[in-house]
C-alpha cells in the first residue's frame, strides 16, 4: 500500500463532516482515493464534492440575503 | 442616534499553527523555517491593505514573536503612523525560537500556564513590546483569558484598559470539532463586549469594587443560534469560519453580511448600541489553500467581508475604532446593571426559529421560541465563582463558567427511555392530560418599560380533549434586580367551566460539559404557610409539595448558588422533584389551578449561596 499524503486541498471527511468532526483525510496515490483515519470513510474527489454538496444543503438559507431583523 | 461599532484587529503572527503544520508535513519541525514566516508576514500585510484599502483602521495586536522581526515591526510603526491604526500587544502567537529558548515550554495557550508562568511570560511580552516600541500598549487579548492573568496585569500594567477575553460558546462543541484536539473550554460567557469582574472573567462586574478594570471583548462575533449548537468556528464575522462551516455556493458567502447585519440590528434591545469584531489570524488564508478552498476563494472571501464593513463606514452605518477608543467609548454611558439583550432569529437554516439571549451581572441565560419560550440556558454569574484555569489549578484546561440548565448538553425537554433534562418551561394540565409549553413553537417581541425588559412571546393554543385553551408568556427583566418575572396567562377558552393547573418549573443540573456531575448536597426545600420541608439530594426520588408556597428553592453549594422561585398567588402550592441516578437532575416548581382565564405569575432569582 502507497503511503498516504496530503492531497492538493484538505479535504476533510465528509462522512466525519456530517457530525460535526473536522478530520482532515490522506489521499492514496495508487488508488487515487482519499481515505479517513477515524470513519472508514474512502472515495474519489467526485465523491468527496458529491458528499460535501449534501452537507451545505442543511443551510437552506445560504444563498438568502436577509435584511428583514 | 444608533451606533454601530466596528473592531478590526490583525496580528502578525510568524509561525501560525495551521501554516506550520502544513509546512511540517513530512518534515521535522522548525520554528524559524523562514518560508513560513515570509508567508505569514505576506498575509498579514494583504489583510492590512484590504482593510485600509476600504477605508478601514485596525488595531494590530503584535504577538511575541512579531517582536523579533523587523519587518513586523517596521510595518506596525508605518500603519499607526499613516492610517491611525493601533499597536497593541496578544498573547496568541508565543511560540518561536526565542521564546522555546526561554521559557522551554511548547504551551501555546496562555490561560493554561501556571500563574507563575503567567506572571513571567506577561512580563517578558510587554517588557520586550515596550523595548521595541518605547511604550506599553492599551489593548491586548488571547482566546482566554482568566481573571487572575487580567488581575496581574491591571496591577502590573495599568494603562492596559481592553482585551480580546474569550471566545463565546467556544468549548465541547469546539473540541468535538477539532476531533479532540482543541482545548478552548471557554462556554458560558457574554456575546458583545462587557466589563467583567474581578473574579470571573466571564461575569459582567456588577460594581466598581467587582470592576476588573478592562473591557473585555469577545474573540469574533458569533451566529448565536448555530454556533450554541455547532461548531464556533463555523459561524461568525470571520470569512474563513464561514468557509470552514461550508455556508457558502459558488464562491459567493451571503451569510457573513447576514451576520453582520443582525448585529447591527441589535441596536433594537441595546439603547441604540451594536458592535462586531473581525479578527482572521494568518493561518487561516495559507496560500495553500484551506477548509476546501484554494488562496483566491480564502483572499476573496476576506476582501468581500472587509468590503461590506467598508461600504457601512462610507455609509454612515458604521464607525471603525481601535480596540482602546472602542473601550473608552463603551465605558462613556455603561452602567453596570444594564443587560446586554437579543432576540436572535435563525439566518441559517431556514426555520424562523428565535432565541432571546441575556445577560446581566447576575445571570446569562436564553430562551427558545422553538420550544415556547423554554429556557434552555442559566449561568449563575451572581455567583461570581473564582475557577482560575492552568497548570495547577483544580479545572487545568475547563475554563467554561458553569451552568444549572444547558438543554443541548443536558437533554431538556426530549429525553430517552426515562427521567428529566434540564428546562425551565411550563406544563399545563387537565385530568390526565399534560401539555408542557416545550411543545408549542412560537415567536416573541422585544419591549421596554423605563428599566424592564420585556419579551412577549406569541399565544399558543393547547388542546386537551374537551376544549381547548390560548396560553401566552411574558418574560419581565427588572434592571438591577437578579430577578425575572414570568407571566403565564390563559388568555382564552373553549371550557369556561375547565379547570386546568399551571405547573412552571425548572429542571436543572450544574456543570461545564454534557457529562453528569455529582448532586450529591444539593439542597431543596420549600417554604410556605404550614412551615418548612427540605432534604439534601441522595438521587433517592423524594418528592415533596406543600400549598400555600412562598418560596421554593435550589442550593447548589457545587457551584455556589442558590436559585429560587416565588409567586404571588395565595392559592399556589410548590413542590421539588429530587432525581435518581440515570436522571441526575432536580425540579423545583409552583403550581396554581385556574378555572376558565386566569394567570400564574412567578419570579425566578438567581444569587450567590455563600
Amino acid at each position: 500500500m502507497a503511503q498516504g499524503r496530503k492531497g492538493t486541498l484538505n479535504y476533510r471527511c465528509p462522512r466525519c463532516l456530517m457530525r460535526e468532526i473536522d478530520m482532515d483525510m490522506l489521499y492514496d496515490r495508487d488508488k487515487g482515493e482519499y481515505y479517513c483515519l477515524r470513519c472508514s470513510f474512502t472515495g474519489d474527489e467526485q465523491e468527496v464534492l458529491r458528499l460535501n454538496a449534501q452537507f451545505r444543503a442543511k443551510y437552506r438559507d445560504r444563498m438568502k440575503r436577509i435584511t428583514d431583523y | 442616534m444608533d451606533r454601530f461599532y466596528v473592531t478590526i484587529i490583525h496580528r502578525p503572527e510568524m509561525v501560525p499553527e495551521y501554516i506550520q503544520k502544513d509546512a511540517e508535513a513530512g518534515r521535522q519541525e522548525d520554528l524559524t523555517r523562514s518560508s513560513v514566516i515570509q508567508e505569514s508576514l505576506d498575509i498579514f500585510r494583504t489583510q492590512q491593505q484590504t482593510a485600509h484599502d476600504n477605508g478601514l483602521r485596525t488595531t494590530i495586536q503584535m504577538t511575541y514573536a512579531s517582536l523579533f522581526n523587523e519587518e513586523a515591526v517596521a510595518i506596525a510603526r508605518e500603519h499607526q503612523a499613516t492610517y491611525g491604526d493601533e499597536i497593541g500587544s496578544t498573547f496568541l502567537g508565543l511560540q518561536c525560537q526565542e521564546f522555546r529558548d526561554q521559557f522551554k515550554s511548547k504551551e501555546l495557550a496562555i490561560w493554561l500556564f501556571s500563574i507563575e508562568d503567567k506572571k513571567r511570560i506577561v512580563d517578558e511580552v510587554l517588557g520586550r513590546f515596550h523595548q521595541v516600541f518605547g511604550f506599553y500598549p492599551t489593548s491586548t487579548g488571547s482566546y482566554y483569558m482568566d481573571a487572575e492573568l487580567i488581575n496581574y496585569i491591571k496591577q502590573q500594567y495599568p494603562m492596559i484598559k481592553v482585551a480580546v477575553a474569550t471566545c463565546w460558546e467556544e468549548g465541547p462543541k469546539a473540541y468535538w470539532n477539532a476531533n479532540n484536539s482543541w482545548y478552548t473550554f471557554l462556554d458560558g460567557g457574554p456575546w458583545n463586549p462587557w466589563i467583567p469582574s474581578k473574579r470571573n472573567i466571564h461575569c459582567p462586574a456588577s460594581d466598581d469594587e467587582d470592576d476588573i478594570g478592562i473591557v473585555a471583548i469577545p474573540h469574533l462575533s458569533r451566529d448565536l443560534m448555530a454556533v450554541f449548537d455547532g461548531p464556533g468556528s463555523y459561524y461568525g464575522t470571520h470569512p474563513q469560519n464561514i468557509l470552514r462551516g461550508m455556508v457558502y455556493e459558488d464562491r459567493e458567502i451571503p451569510y457573513f453580511r447576514n451576520i453582520v447585519d443582525q448585529y447591527r440590528s441589535m441596536v433594537k434591545y441595546n439603547r441604540g448600541y451594536a458592535y462586531n469584531m473581525m479578527f482572521v489570524g494568518p493561518g487561516w488564508m495559507s496560500k495553500t489553500g484551506r477548509w476546501e478552498a484554494d488562496y483566491d476563494f480564502l483572499l476573496k472571501s476576506y476582501q468581500d467581508g472587509m468590503a461590506y464593513y467598508g461600504q457601512l463606514k462610507e455609509q454612515g452605518k458604521a464607525q471603525d475604532v481601535t480596540m482602546s477608543e472602542f473601550a473608552d467609548i463603551y465605558r462613556l454611558d455603561r452602567a453596570y446593571t444594564r443587560p446586554e439583550c437579543t432576540l436572535w432569529q435563525d439566518i441559517l437554516y431556514g426555520s424562523q426559529r428565535q432565541q432571546f439571549w441575556y445577560v446581566d451581572p447576575w445571570l446569562r441565560l436564553c430562551l427558545d421560541m422553538n420550544q415556547g419560550g423554554a429556557m434552555i440556558d442559566l449561568r449563575p454569574y451572581a455567583a461570581k465563582l473564582v475557577r482560575p484555569c492552568g497548570v495547577g489549578t483544580k479545572y487545568l484546561q475547563d475554563a467554561s463558567y458553569p451552568f444549572l440548565v444547558q438543554s443541548l448538553y443536558r437533554a431538556g425537554y426530549f429525553t430517552h427511555y426515562a427521567g428529566e433534562g434540564a428546562v425551565k418551561s411550563c406544563r399545563f394540565s387537565h385530568g390526565d392530560e399534560a401539555v408542557d409549553l416545550c411543545a408549542c413553537r412560537t415567536r416573541a417581541s422585544f419591549s421596554e418599560e423605563g428599566d424592564t425588559r420585556i419579551v412577549t412571546l406569541d399565544p399558543v393554543d393547547i388542546e386537551f380533549t374537551d376544549f381547548a385553551i390560548s396560553v401566552q408568556s411574558v418574560f419581565r427583566f427588572a434592571e438591577g434586580t437578579g430577578e425575572i418575572e414570568i407571566v403565564r396567562h390563559v388568555l382564552d377558552t373553549t371550557g369556561p367551566d375547565a379547570e386546568v393547573t399551571i405547573d412552571e418549573y425548572l429542571t436543572g443540573c450544574y456543570g461545564t460539559t454534557e457529562y453528569p456531575e455529582d448532586l450529591t448536597g444539593v439542597r431543596l426545600s420549600l417554604e410556605g404557610a404550614s412551615g418548612t420541608e427540605a432534604i439534601e439530594y441522595a438521587y433517592r426520588c423524594h418528592e415533596a409539595e406543600m400549598p400555600g408556597i412562598t418560596l421554593v428553592e435550589a442550593v447548589v453549594p457545587q457551584v455556589d448558588t442558590r436559585l429560587s422561585m416565588r409567586s404571588d398567588a395565595d392559592e399556589a402550592s410548590g413542590y421539588f422533584r429530587e432525581g435518581f441516578a440515570f436522571s441526575p437532575m432536580y425540579t423545583i416548581g409552583i403550581k396554581k389551578t385556574v378555572r376558565g382565564e386566569g394567570e400564574l405569575r412567578t419570579w425566578l432569582k438567581v444569587e450567590k449561596a455563600g
